[in-house]
């Protein structure tokens, strides 16, 4: 394993341009996991940090990663939408499943007033947890109408915090305007076990998804 | 060129946004972006890590690939790569991509087919079903 060619791992492609390095890696080298990727989306301060903290095996790291914003600007005379691309703060975080499956939750930055393009962050996710607050609901429409676009499975987590809701279920999926199939719960960002179960509700819809 | 090439060229945005660092970004790539021509840039899981090539080479490596390829003597993500040594992701989707065409570093790209197949999905649930809550208690003890 640690000479020779080798190839490609089980669940990769080689990288778009060849010659990809074959059987290179350092000598004792581990083979990397096969990272699957989750999302964790919400408003500014909805507890998406919070959430990845309670259940990654690391502190969650922070980078700096791009987004596009798309600003349909009233002082826009040609009236098509201005995309410019922000540059924000991700933070996320990961947990090893077994030495060859390893998952990652990426806090997608808090934005409310305008549409952003989290593609670049998003892309190949395999579900997202749309976190909220039920008293600043409004926060999360953009999250939600992104994963609706985009067809990738969600749910949405309402935060408890202090252990207390402002509005119901059914007010919130009302509210939020989500279809019959996205599962709507109440969760403590701050407890392990309850983000755990945050994660399954999306893991399983994604898993039925595939098997639907 | 996709998303932070045709937006962020230096031309097109003028506005500062975050705060300074101390070299700015783009320079460290010699003004190139990510997504390697080919018009979708690497996901921020995709996993590095250094080739015994770029592990005998680090010392002829300076400043940021040396620190990359340093960093990557146990596989991680591009996004954990960022994060760790203070850089854009984009800046270090283009240095992973460098040394990569050197033969310096093993770049693992997830295949969608295999992340979303229903085998791992239920690997995952399983993984995480048996992680214990804060009382000790997973969610498949019942």
């Amino acid at each position: 394993m640690a000479s020779g060619p080798s190839p490609t791992p089980k669940g990769y492609r080689v990288t778009p341009t060849e010659p990809l390095v074959r059987g290179a890696a350092a000598p004792g080298a581990v083979r990397p996991p096969l990272p699957v990727k989750m999302v964790i989306a919400g408003g500014f301060g909805v507890g998406k940090t919070t959430a990845v903290g309670a259940i990654s095996e690391i502190e969650p790291l922070t980078t700096e990663a791009s987004i596009t914003e798309v600003a349909a600007g009233v002082d826009d005379l040609t009236h098509t939408p201005r995309k410019t691309t922000t540059t924000v703060a991700m933070d996320f975080g990961c947990l090893t499943i077994d030495p060859t499956l390893k998952l990652y939750l990426f806090g997608t930055p808090g934005q409310e007033r305008f549409g952003f393009m989290w593609d670049d962050i998003v892309e190949g996710a395999v579900g997202g947890l749309v976190i909220v607050d039920t008293r600043r609901l409004d926060d999360c429409y953009a999250a939600v109408d992104y994963f609706e676009h985009r067809g990738i499975p969600f749910a949405v987590a309402v935060n408890a915090f202090d252990g207390r809701v402002e509005h119901t279920l059914e007010e919130v999926r009302w509210a939020l305007d989500v279809s019959e199939g996205v599962p709507v719960t109440v969760f403590d960002a701050r407890e392990r076990g309850s983000v755990r179960d945050a994660l399954l509700v999306v893991l399983e819809l994604a898993l039925a998804r595939t098997e639907g | 060129m996709a998303d932070a090439g045709t937006d962020s060229a230096p031309v097109a945005d003028p506005e500062p946004v975050g705060p300074a660092s101390a070299v700015r970004p783009f320079l460290v790539t010699a003004g190139r972006v990510a997504d390697g021509g080919s018009g979708r840039a690497m996901p921020v899981e995709t996993q590095v890590v250094a080739t015994a090539a770029g592990l005998a080479a680090l010392g002829r490596l300076s400043f940021e690939q040396y620190d990359i390829v340093a960093a990557c003597r146990l596989p991680q993500s591009l996004a954990e790569l960022a994060a760790r040594l203070r850089l854009h992701l984009n800046v270090v989707r283009v240095l992973a991509e460098d040394l990569r065409e050197a033969g310096r570093l093993a770049v693992y790209v997830p295949d969608t087919d295999a992340t979303h197949d229903a085998s791992v999905l239920r690997r995952l649930i399983d993984g995480l079903r048996a992680i214990p809550d804060s009382e000790g208690v997973s969610s498949d003890s019942d």
